[in-house]
This record gives structure tokens, sequence and C-alpha cells, in this order.
């Protein structure tokens, strides 16, 4: 867009930068506290006690120490699984999956499937992890309607399969976002070009894998950045279900970040934690926006 | 549409539905049952009951402050990203993509970590508070709501600016009769996005309130699990319920702006 000479914005200079002054400020204090917490990483700070006011410089040592204790790399392959199936496998497909079958159907089943799948996406975390909890143990739902009328023993799913409930969880809550974004992007989809396809003898599954996906893939990268980045630092519903546990079978970075901040008290090493997340995070992302950029 | 669905499509996406909504069965069958006991069992008489405890006293008061929060969150990073974005979106600013592309890219910083901080500065500035809350929010919200506004500001014709330059508008006149109209769903969806964040949000106010009165209602819940040695669950379902009743109202309030809003989100970087 080319608007060097737009009177209305060149006389009016100093209303636009008094109007930009508000954000500039609390965006300050964003990377204010954001280089604080950069800075934590490379001491001993703990939230309580004697090491939280008289706090040293201990260099790179609690960088060593994500690669030689236990935890961290046990809590990113949690992560890892976690984020794929629940966030690249489950909500993505499945958003795509519904949002090209709903396309073509009449407006009272689309609204129906929307407003139940929306109604997971907009319960509170707190919630979602309750009402969840209570569906997968002894005398929940799944018990109540699979295992116990086949003559088989309740299982407590929430704790001897915890890493699938929560993936699963996680699943139920979020497709919502992929099938809203995916289904806006569908839309915008001309119908000729659909049309045309179907003309030329293109099977449905042509149609939407040949035709439809390449139109749309800014869409799916756009998608894939952030449902990828709210997984891989999802707290509250993992949080809230298991504590991580049982062991530590469920206990993803975030969590691992969060027990060792604030429930053991090492802020420093907390801060190398988050720091390390920030980096593996700006990596992928870094992937998804080459992924964004390169048909033009 | 000449290919209707086939009716196999049509049984599968209902069956979908189902699951989809039975896990609320509990949550519902719950709450109405004055004599709750947390099973999934049909109750032998429906009531109220819970939902009267679930709104008077301490839970009361905790509505008010999540409804406090969130209001304040999300009005607050409105008018704060559109006096900002629209500028952004107008004048040449070099390297401005890449400027809130870093911003959102550092926001992806687990929010646990730059709680420590957050939590000094609200300390010393005596900001542990309702307020300290809406602005810590703000803060963390702002690179999305800036990077989403302007995207939807980038989509209002500058031409028609322009016309209405020459047929005399004021830039106050410009902005509030042709921008913000137009870009009306965009900013539906991140008033609301602000909102359901904010009530929704845990960590933080959990870390800033430090009395009971000044719970929202998250922190009310997760508190709650366990009090008083045996859970209520009648009580806490009916909470729940309570509590997620305004995120799902504003969305259907919303519902229509939503769906086109939705269409700026992934189009451009």
């Amino acid at each position: 867009m080319k608007n060097q000479a737009n009177p209305w914005l060149t006389s009016n200079l100093l209303v636009l930068g008094l109007g930009m002054l508000p954000a500039a400020v609390l965006i300050g204090a964003l990377l204010y506290f954001t280089a604080w917490a950069f800075a934590f990483s490379f001491t001993d700070l703990a939230l309580v006690g004697k090491k939280s006011v008289e706090w040293s410089w201990v260099g790179l040592q609690n960088f060593e120490r994500l690669f030689t204790r236990k935890g961290f790399l046990e809590s990113l392959w949690t992560t890892v699984i976690f984020v794929f199936f629940s966030a690249i496998v489950g909500q993505s497909v499945l958003g795509f999956l519904l949002a090209a079958l709903l396309r073509g159907t009449q407006s009272t089943l689309r609204s129906v499937v929307e407003v139940c799948i929306m109604l997971g996406w907009l319960l509170p975390d707190i919630v979602a992890a309750f009402l969840w909890s209570a569906t997968t143990n002894q005398t929940g739902l799944i018990n109540a309607i699979f295992v116990v009328p086949f003559g088989f023993k309740p299982i407590n799913f929430i704790n001897e399969y915890a890493l699938p409930i929560v993936t699963i969880a996680n699943i139920w809550k979020g497709t919502a976002w992929s099938y809203l974004l995916f289904s806006a992007a569908l839309d915008s989809v001309s119908r000729e070009v659909v049309e045309a396809a179907k003309v030329d003898g293109a099977t449905p599954f042509q149609r939407i894998w040949l035709v439809q996906l390449p139109i749309i893939r800014p869409h799916i990268a756009t998608n894939m950045l952030f449902i990828t980045i709210w997984t891989f630092t999802y707290f509250p519903l993992i949080y809230a279900m298991t504590g991580g546990g049982p062991g530590t079978q469920t206990q993803t970075l975030a969590v691992f970040l969060y027990n060792q901040s604030f429930s053991r008290g090492n802020l420093g090493f907390g801060s190398a934690i988050s720091v390390a997340m920030l980096v593996i995070v700006g990596l992928l992302s870094l992937v998804y926006l080459r992924m964004l950029r390169e048909p033009k | 549409m000449d290919t209707g669905p086939s009716r196999l499509t049509a049984i599968a996406l209902c069956f979908m539905a189902v699951i989809w909504v039975s896990p609320f069965s509990w949550l519902l069958l719950n709450a109405f049952n004055p004599l709750s006991t947390g099973q999934l069992a049909w109750p032998e008489r429906f009531g109220l009951d819970n939902f009267g405890m679930a709104v008077s006293g301490n839970a009361g008061r905790q509505f008010l402050n999540s409804m406090i929060i969130a209001a304040g969150t999300a009005t607050l990073s409105v008018v704060v990203g559109i006096s900002a974005a629209y500028p952004l979106s107008r004048l040449r600013i070099p390297g401005r993509n890449a400027f809130l592309w870093t911003l959102v890219l550092l926001r992806m910083l687990p929010s646990a970590g730059v709680l420590v901080p957050l939590y000094f500065a609200a300390q010393r500035s005596g900001l542990l508070n309702q307020l300290g809350v809406i602005i810590a929010l703000t803060v963390l919200n702002l690179p999305f709501t800036l990077l989403l506004l302007k995207n939807f500001f980038d989509t209002v014709p500058i031409e028609l600016e322009e016309a209405a330059y020459v047929e005399g508008a004021s830039l106050f006149q410009i902005i509030t009769k042709i921008v913000l109209p137009m870009s009306r769903a965009g900013i539906a969806v991140v008033w609301f996005f602000s909102f359901t964040g904010a009530w929704n949000e845990f960590l933080l106010p959990l870390i800033f309130a430090r009395v009971q009165d000044a719970f929202p209602m998250s922190v009310g819940l997760y508190a709650a699990f366990g009090q008083q040695g045996a859970i209520n669950y009648g009580f806490l379902t009916a909470f729940s319920i309570i509590y997620a009743a305004p995120a799902v109202g504003v969305y259907f309030l919303l519902r229509r702006n939503m769906n086109t809003g939705f269409a700026g989100v992934g189009v451009k970087g």
C-alpha cells in the first residue's frame, strides 16, 4: 500500500503519535519484564528464604542443570507427544474435516454441530478439568457406558491412562478454534474454482486435496503456528486435572516450570526453563513462518 | 448446493455432536440435584438449591470480581489497541511487521516466566489488586491485540478515507465514521478474545489476589475443591455452570461478527 501523501494522516502525526503512546508504554513494560525473566535465568533467585533477597549470579549453571538433571528432557518429550497428538493431529485434522464436511450441509445441522464443539472451547479451563476428571474416573461416564455394562471392572482412566486422557481432553477443548479458522478459510475459496475443478472431473477428495488445500495454505500455517505454541505452553487444564502426575507422566514443560518455580521455589532454574521453552517455540515459529511466506 | 451431504455424513456428524456434549451430562445432573454426591446418577428430585448457594455470599462476590477483571481487560486492550493499531496500519513505519511478530513471539514465553518480574513490579507499585490484574493482562494481551487489529485495519480500503477527506471529514470523523464501523467484526473478535482470556485466567489472579474477597471465580473454584473436608459436588457443579455461562453467552451474542472476523486472522502475516 502506497500511502505517503495522505493529508489527513500527515497533518495529524502528533495526534497519531499520542494515540500510540499508551501501547508503547505497555509494550515497554512487557519488554522490561521479559528482560528480567531472562536475567533471572542466570541467577539462583529463590521464592522464599535467604536466596530470595541475597541472590547471586551463577552464570550458565541453570542451563547446564537442564541437561544434567532429571526432569527437563523427560518433560520435553512429554510435551512433544502432547502437542503432536492433541494439537497437530487431533485439533487440526479434526477441525479441518469438520469444516470441510459441514461446509455443504444445511444450516440447522451446521449450527447444532458448531454449538456443540464451541461449548468445549468456551468452557473455562478449570471447569473443563473438573468435568473431564469426573467423566474419566471410576464412576464416570466412560465407565458407565463402555466398561461396566460389558461386565468389566471399572477402570480409573485418569490414573492409568493419564497422558492419553489429558490429550483427549485438550482435543475436546481446542478443536473449535481450528474448525472456525478453517471454516472461514474455506469460505474464502471462491466457488468458481471449485466448480471448475468439478467440471474437469475432479473427485470430491481431489477437490479438497488439490484445489482447496493449496489455496488455504497460509491459513493452515497460521493455525499450526498458533495452536502449536498455545499447546506447548498450555498449563491450567493439565495442572488442574493431574498436577503433572501420576509420578511425572503428564508433566509437560509448563507444569514442570510451575512446579520448579512456585512449588519448589527455584525461580532462577524456572526462568532457565522458560527461556529454553522460548527458544524451542521460536525455532518452531520460524519453520511455520517460512511455510507462510514461501508461495507468493 | 447441488451435492447435499450424504445421509451417512449427516448421521456421523450428529453422532459426533452427541459425543462432544456427553460430558456435560454429569455436570447438569449434579447441579440440579440438591442431594448430589458427585456420582453419575439420575436425581431423585430436581431443584435449584445448589444454584442458590452458588450465587450467594462469597460466590457472588467472586462472580463480580471476574466480571470486573474480564470486562476491564477487554475494554482496556481494545481501546489501547485501536489507538495504536490505526497509525501502525496507515503510516509506513519501517519494520513494523517484523516488530509486531517479534512481540508476538516474545509473548510465547510461558506466562509463568514473566510472572515473577511482574509480581515484583506490582508489589512495589501497590498494584496487587484487581487493577493490577487488569493492567498485567492487558500488557500480556497487547501483542496479539495489536497484530490482529492492524490486520483488520489493513483490510479497510484507504480510498474510502481519501474520499471522506476530500468531503472535508476530520481525522476523528474518518476513524469513528469509516474505519471503526468497517472493522466492527474484527474489534468484536479482539474484545471477545480478551474477555474470555481474562475470564478464564487462573495463574495471574492466583498470585495477585492476596485475600479471599479479591478471588475471581477461577481461583475460587480451584480453592473450593476439597474445602471443609468433603467436596460439595452440588455446589461446585452449579458454580461451574454459572462460571461458564458469561463466556458462552458473550460468544452467542457476538456469533455473527465472530465468523466474519475469523476470516481476517489468517490472511496476512
